[in-house]
């Protein structure tokens, strides 16, 4: 191993964010022991999964160059609006998938109305989405219906215990994993290959960098943005109705607020909020690394209320880091620039 | 020639976006006097709605100067909120003797809260002016983080059981009109006077429209924008007094959804998101619109969520109707200069 390998190596902020994990779970490992049980990195991954779901979205959308208020909304609506039409039709009550798949054309129908504010008109993103995500929710509230149901659909219902293994160690707590965890798996591979591989992906970091260039390299600036925001609006979908899986319950007024919070874990993953860089196993690990210390300060004695704001100050760390390295390279950049033309 | 039609066209423009905002102010109002002349346009209706502009609109002023220098605070909240907590938590503390003076012990914790509003806006600041970090990555950060200490060391609960002195600035009237809309008057008029008038409200617009210009200048601009993000956590304060007089109550997560609100306020306004161009008058009669069309569908008896729909479609098709006005603007300016 080479030097310069390790330095790229301890150069990628996915490395930090990694490094940064473990600290962390070494310190509240070795302040209570209990932290490294198998249930208890179960309930990390089932207490993330569906704000990763929404973060790959908004991932997404980060890095092409917009930004996204609307998704909580949009996932909300989608999951509440399939509860009540599946019980006010009476049918596939016991089908899983009728119900994903609801979800997923909802969420897509709405992200096509935010396509058509951005692509179609060209409103700044995060004006756009402000203004849809008032509309969705105040159609929700006002047509749909604003109160809470508990008894969703049986199939839903059950898929929020179908536990793909259990494990009980002795003494431990009984550990389960979710089955959700293959599907979710595949869709972070399918959203990371299509971010590298495809033609769209590449042209959303095109478009993340700069507008024009994209546009004079041949690409159709609109059908791009059309594209991101209805995969998004199909994602966000996806999410809410496996959160209201997972709670058990439809409530049309929960999620909304958090979208700061998931635009957070996404920017602590390294993406920029510029637009044209963000990875998806950045985003993962930011997901994580908040969800982790969220869930597991009180085994460190800090008492819950202080949750949030030592997820603000992680917060604050990273972005002032990203801050002063982006600085810092600029003044390398700048450095070498000039040594070049001195020894020319 | 040319030069001076563009810079013409410019202004135009610019005033376009107010007179537009003033035609759909009176026709909100007018609309809803006459759909609903016994609850809307009524006194009582009138003096609520005086009651409920002043806090988002001097809110909505705190973003419009972030925006004016090209960056956003979405802090506003959680600094309004952590000024009234401190404030509220002096006045409620505190043992009044006999025959003391309520007032002074009042002022002063008001002056405690705002001197932590600027405490919280100075790490603004730094963060963005000294450090260099994205403005919205920098607030979204503190907001997280002033939000998160208020809710730790409240452990979440409001503090309510002001006295009643204090309850009279946000419930009083002064000659007739609420106090809360004079203080927000007043705030406006010392806002304009910066910001039109002195030599920082300039560089501010000359930040905003060209940064790199600004920083070739020698102007100071790192100066300007910490003062900026001062200024904007000063009226964040000062907000939060309001509220909390208002509501008698001062409550970590109150507010959370006024972020995004004084976004679509500020939008709506007519300041340019990207910096250089705006009005406090545009900020002013945008929040009224909006409360405009919130009472009236009230009033009309609407969902009490339809509110939420009408801001969104207001924010939308006025949005549309400035790309279309602008699209045909410069078609007509392309085929001109083709014609020449």
């Amino acid at each position: 191993m080479n030097k310069s390998f390790l330095k790229k190596l301890f150069g990628r902020y996915e490395v930090l964010l990694l490094a940064a994990i473990i600290v962390f779970s070494l310190i509240i490992g070795i302040k209570s022991p209990a932290f490294f049980s198998l249930a208890n990195l179960f309930d990390i991954f089932r207490s993330s999964v569906v704000q990763l779901i929404f973060a790959l979205g908004v991932l997404i959308v980060i890095v092409s160059g917009g930004i996204d208020v609307s998704f909580p909304v949009l996932g909300i609506f989608a999951g509440y609006a399939t509860v009540v039409l599946m019980k006010k039709q009476n049918f596939g009550a016991d089908n899983i998938w009728i119900p994903i798949l609801i979800a997923i054309a909802i969420g897509v129908l709405l992200g096509a109305i935010n396509a058509m504010a951005i692509a179609g008109f060209g409103i700044p993103t995060l004006i756009a989405t402000l203004g849809t995500a008032g509309i969705f929710r105040g159609f929700m509230l006002s047509y749909i219906g604003s109160s809470f149901i508990s008894d969703i659909p049986i199939a839903l219902d059950k898929f929020a215990t179908s536990d793909l293994l259990k494990v009980q160690v002795e003494n431990q707590p009984l550990a389960r994993l979710h089955i959700l965890i293959i599907p979710v798996t595949l869709l972070v591979i399918a959203i990371s290959l299509m971010l590298n591989r495809t033609m769209f992906g590449r042209s959303i970091y095109a478009l993340g960098g700069g507008v024009e260039p994209t546009r004079r390299l041949g690409m159709g600036v609109r059908r791009i943005q059309t594209k991101i925001y209805l995969l998004v609006g199909g994602l966000s979908g996806l999410a809410g109705i496996l959160y209201v899986s997972l709670q058990r319950k439809a409530n049309p007024y929960d999620l909304a607020g958090s979208e700061l919070d998931v635009i957070a874990a996404v920017v602590l993953g390294g993406a920029s909020i510029m637009g044209g860089y963000g990875t998806v196993t950045g985003t993962v690990l930011g997901v994580i690394l908040i969800n982790l210390i969220k869930g597991n300060l009180i085994l460190l004695g800090v008492s819950g209320s202080w949750q949030r704001a030592a997820v603000g100050l992680l917060l604050l760390i990273g972005v002032t880091g990203q801050a002063i390295s982006e600085v810092r390279k600029r003044k390398r950049a700048r450095m070498t620039a000039a040594l070049e033309e001195a020894n020319l | 020639m040319n030069d001076l039609l563009t810079k013409f066209s410019h202004r135009i423009l610019s005033d376009r976006k107010l007179t537009q905002l003033l035609v759909i102010a009176v026709i909100t109002f007018s609309s809803f006097s006459l759909l609903s002349k016994d609850i809307f346009f009524s006194g009582s209706n009138f003096t609520s709605m005086a009651y409920q502009i002043p806090e988002i609109a001097i809110l909505s002023m705190a973003v419009m100067l972030s925006m004016l220098t090209g960056g956003i605070d979405l802090s506003i909240v959680a600094i309004s909120n952590a000024a009234a907590l401190v404030a509220a938590y002096i006045m409620t503390h505190h043992e009044y003797a006999k025959g003391e003076n309520v007032y002074l012990w009042i002022l002063f914790s008001c002056l405690i809260g705002i001197v932590v509003g600027l405490l919280c806006g100075l790490v603004n600041s730094v963060l963005i002016s000294i450090l260099e970090v994205t403005p919205i990555l920098a607030t979204l950060a503190t907001l997280t983080l002033f939000n998160g200490i208020a809710i730790g060391a409240t452990g979440g609960k409001a503090n309510s059981g002001l006295p009643e002195e204090f309850l009279r600035l946000g419930n009083g009237t002064f000659l007739g009109i609420p106090t809360p809309f004079i203080i927000m008057l007043i705030v406006a008029g010392i806002l304009g006077i910066f910001v039109n008038r002195s030599g920082i409200g300039l560089k501010i617009f000359l930040i905003g429209t060209n940064r790199k210009a600004a920083q070739y200048s020698v102007m100071g601009d790192r100066k300007v924008i910490a003062i900026t993000y001062l200024v904007s956590a000063l009226l964040s304060s000062i907000a939060g007094l309001v509220i909390a007089s208002r509501t008698s109550a001062a409550s970590p997560d109150f507010g959370s959804s006024y972020i995004l609100l004084a976004i679509v306020i500020v939008v709506l306004g007519g300041v340019n998101p990207n910096g250089g161009f705006g009005t406090i008058t545009g900020v002013v009669v945008a929040t009224a619109v909006l409360q405009f069309v919130s009472s009236g569908f009230n009033a009309l008896r609407f969902s009490q969520f339809f509110y939420l729909i009408s801001q969104g479609a207001v924010l939308i098709l006025v949005m549309v109707l400035n790309v279309l006005v602008d699209r045909g603007l410069s078609a007509r300016s392309k085929s001109k200069a083709i014609g020449n």
